[in-house]
């Protein structure tokens, strides 16, 4: 039955055949039966494959398996173990395989490359074959690393395929993008890909919010019980990556010096910043509505004014301001919290850290934001939101500028924010009150867009999710939340099963924006080889280091 | 076809004589082929041919080659010895077939075998066709066992498994499994031909998986 095409010039374009299409529709999908030489073991979950038909050939991924019988009798008396013989007769006679297919883009047979795939509009004829795709076939649809524009970043190789699936960094850069999966299915490691691809292709300049300290220097890699490490950004691509620090001893202890520490005066934290803090200091709405009175008052001291009131006053400051005494009580007590950081100042001595901040992203030099033992969520929350609102605030002047004057050197860098944990921002109450919602919301206009990573992606709200452009999702169990990473998304049907059937590390199903089909990919390593790729400066003698940051710069920023 | 795996390597039991390669060698290692019995009566679906020798006709299931410008093929479903006077039934004598060849060889002379064959194909050119041919074997031709690459050549393709599953002259499963065994071991005992023709079966016996299996069990045994 294995027809094998052994003909010259087609046994090098076409893919084994592994079935012939036998039924399906353009809305349920494709059903294949699975030649019979085929192990249907082989055909996992996101497999890519080919499906020729007459005049197109069809890319598509496998969704479902199924074993079937042609009638009941075999079933209740199954073949012995001894009896191979039989079980080979019964297989693709009595007994079959049908694998489901679900067709995501189709090409014309014999187009020119520039008539690239498109989606899918027709289904193949009856008993159209089924093929492996082969590495041309990948490249057609996903690029290939290497192109002069920069364009395409591998970040990994198809299941069971030794070629690269290529994003699309262009298009990546464009609109904000999500990373999902369990905890401990390689979030961190995909970020990391991706940032590197951000940064090495110079598409995006990023900022980061690095709440466990593994993205600037350094991370952990846990091989079964032992584990190493990993070399991050900074040792990857050196001065084109900052540190900033909130906790510079944290930092220094992990063998780095950080570029800047970062201090935060109280006269820095506007009301906008407090109200989405309301849940993690269970803060009431009363009691945000009574920092606005303060505010109104003190306008930026308003912070600085209610923190130095000692515990019996407030009731008093309450009554002279017109404020609900018990609410403000509360709210004074909980911001009291807040005098405990070690990186909150009355002033700040060096300059604002937000304006050294911006100095390196408009220089093109990405920056991480460690926050060293300042792992509280509220910490967290409370600094991403301080100085994301004033970088976006920053961002959306020039973009005005830009917009008013239309001179090309006016027109912003791209910005992409890299948070983690993302949905304690962008939960359907925080969404609207952290700048992190307006964002996502407001998409590309100002330049700037996020990078969310998540491993509870059902807790962040629909309509940001919505404008999620590339979603890279590890393993998923939760039935929320492989909904929540397939809202907006058409025939996703499929789709549930290949994400509930990833493996536990390394693998991640990429839908959106940057590539022009799902596709599952087992990710790139994060090795040697990788680093090498990146042009790692790390290994370089100090000379030729030197050189090549030079030309970097002049790349980066033009002869001046 | 990929590697050929033998099903079972077989010592000689009593009953390979009736196999085609060792009535080759009884023939002196078929250098000079000679047939096994000529046509006496003859239709265009089947065929009666007495044997050259009493007891000597070919086995049941066999693949068999007659003589003629298409030469004809087909399969042994039935072989008997008769007596060749219409009226007369040969009586029991008490003795050994040896003690009677002594004693009373004439009786042999008035015994004849005989055997019936389903026709299944011919040569046309040399090359096997599954049709029943056009025109019967003629009466008189001679029939000869066919060698293992004609019954090779013949058997490449699985179509004539419906022919005779589509007669009614004998247990047609009986039938089978004869012409099977001799099948098989034309190709070498290859399991993978074993598989092939197995699935064949598979999709001509339909549901009827008690049948196939049993079928498949006592081919492959
Ligand atoms: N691309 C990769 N290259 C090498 N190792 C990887 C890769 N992806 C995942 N791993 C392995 O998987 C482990 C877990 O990955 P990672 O720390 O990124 O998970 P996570 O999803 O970020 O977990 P958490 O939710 O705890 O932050 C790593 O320590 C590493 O051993
Ligand atoms: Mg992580």
């Amino acid at each position: 039955m294995a027809k094998s095409k052994g003909d010259g010039a087609t046994a090098k374009t076409r893919g084994e055949a592994i079935g012939v299409i036998t039924k399906g529709s353009l809305v349920e999908g494709l059903e294949m039966k699975l030649d019979s030489a085929q192990n249907v073991e082989d055909m996992k979950a996101g497999k890519f494959v080919v499906i020729e038909g007459d005049k197109n050939d069809f890319f598509s991924m496998v969704t479902d398996m199924r074993l079937d019988a042609k009638n009941q009798e075999v079933l209740l008396h199954p073949p012995g173990r001894e009896d191979d013989i039989l079980r080979k007769v019964l297989a693709g006679t009595s007994t079959y395989n049908i694998v489901s297919l679900r067709p995501m883009l189709m090409m014309p047979k014999g187009a020119v490359d520039d008539d690239g795939p498109r989606p899918v509009k027709a289904i193949p004829s009856h008993f159209s074959e089924v093929q492996e795709a082969m590495e041309h076939d990948v490249a057609k649809i996903f690029g290939k690393e290497g192109d002069p524009e920069g364009r395409y970043f591998s970040i990994g190789n198809p299941l069971d395929m030794d070629t690269q699936v290529c994003l699309d960094m262009i298009r990546f850069a464009e609109r904000s993008n999500g990373i999902f999966g369990k905890t401990g299915t390689g979030k961190s490691f995909l970020t990391r890909l991706a940032l590197c691809g951000l940064i090495h292709y110079d598409k995006a300049v990023n900022l980061i919010f690095d709440m466990h300290n593994e993205y600037g220097f350094k991370a952990m890699k846990e091989n079964g019980s032992s584990s190493t490490f990993v070399k991050g950004l900074k040792q990857l691509f050196g001065e084109r990556v900052a540190i900033f620090s909130l906790d510079p001893q944290s930092t220094r202890a992990r063998g780095v010096q950080a570029d800047h520490e970062v201090y935060i005066s109280y006269d820095q934290i506007t009301v906008e910043d407090i109200a989405p803090l309301q849940d993690e200091l269970r803060l009431n709405p009363t009691a945000v509505e009574s920092a606005y009175l303060v505010y109104a008052i003190y306008k930026e001291r308003w912070l600085r004014t209610l923190l130095a009131l000692e515990g019996p006053d407030v009731e008093e400051f309450a009554r002279e301001i017109g404020a609900h005494a018990g609410s403000l009580v509360a709210l004074h007590r909980k911001l009291k919290r807040l005098e405990n950081f070690p990186f909150m100042v009355s002033k700040v001595t060096d300059g604002d850290v937000v304006d050294r901040i911006m100095e390196y992203l408009d220089k093109g030099i990405n920056v991480v934001l460690e926050f060293g033992q300042q792992t509280s969520m509220l910490c967290y929350l409370l600094v991403a939101n301080i100085i994301a609102r004033r970088i976006h605030e920053m961002y959306v002047k020039k973009s005005e500028r830009f917009y008013a004057t239309q001179r090309t050197e006016d027109q912003p860098r791209q910005l992409m924010i890299t948070i983690e944990e993302a949905h304690k921002f962008l939960n359907p109450t925080a969404a609207k009150q952290t700048i992190f919602g307006t964002i996502a919301r407001e998409m590309r206009k100002y330049y700037v867009s996020l990078l969310v990573v998540d491993q509870r992606p059902s807790s962040i709200d629909d309509e940001v999710l919505s404008q999620i452009g590339t979603r890279i999702t590890a393993l998923l169990n939760d039935e929320k939340d492989i909904q929540a990473v397939l809202t907006g998304v058409s025939g996703t049907e499929g789709l549930r099963s290949v994400l509930a059937s990833l493996d536990s590390k390394q693998q991640a199903l990429i839908l959106g924006h940057a590539v022009p089909m799902p596709v599952v990919v087992k990710t790139r390593d994060y090795d040697t080889q990788f680093y090498k790729d990146m042009g790692c400066l790390d290994d370089l003698p100090e000379a030729e280091r030197k050189a090549k940051i030079d030309k970097g710069t002049v790349a980066l920023y033009g002869d001046n | 076809m990929t590697r050929v795996e033998n099903v079972k390597e077989r010592k000689p039991s009593p009953l390979s004589r009736f196999m085609p390669d060792e009535m080759a060698k009884r023939d002196g290692a078929g250098a000079e082929r000679t047939y096994v019995g000529e046509v006496v009566e003859s239709s265009t679906t089947e065929l009666i041919a007495e044997a050259r020798e009493l007891h000597g006709g070919p086995s049941f299931g066999e693949f068999i080659r007659i003589e003629a410008d298409l030469p004809v093929l087909g399969i042994i479903f039935n072989v008997f010895t008769h007596s060749i006077e219409p009226n007369r039934r040969p009586t029991a004598y008490g003795k050994t077939e040896e003690e009677l060849r002594l004693e009373q060889p004439q009786i042999f002379e008035l015994l004849r075998t005989e055997f019936q064959a389903l026709i299944i194909g011919y040569l046309d050119g040399g090359a096997p066709v599954q049709i029943l041919p056009p025109q019967p074997a003629r009466i008189h031709s001679f029939v000869h066992l066919c060698t293992d690459e004609e019954v090779r050549a013949f058997t490449g393709n699985d179509d004539y498994l419906r022919r005779i599953l589509n007669t009614s002259k004998v247990p047609t499963d009986e039938l089978l499994i004869a012409v099977l065994r001799h099948t098989l071991r034309a190709h070498k005992h290859s399991r993978d031909y074993l598989v092939r023709m197995g699935k064949e079966l598979s999709r001509l016996m339909g549901d009827d998986y008690d049948r196939l299996s049993s079928v498949i069990r006592r081919v492959a045994n």
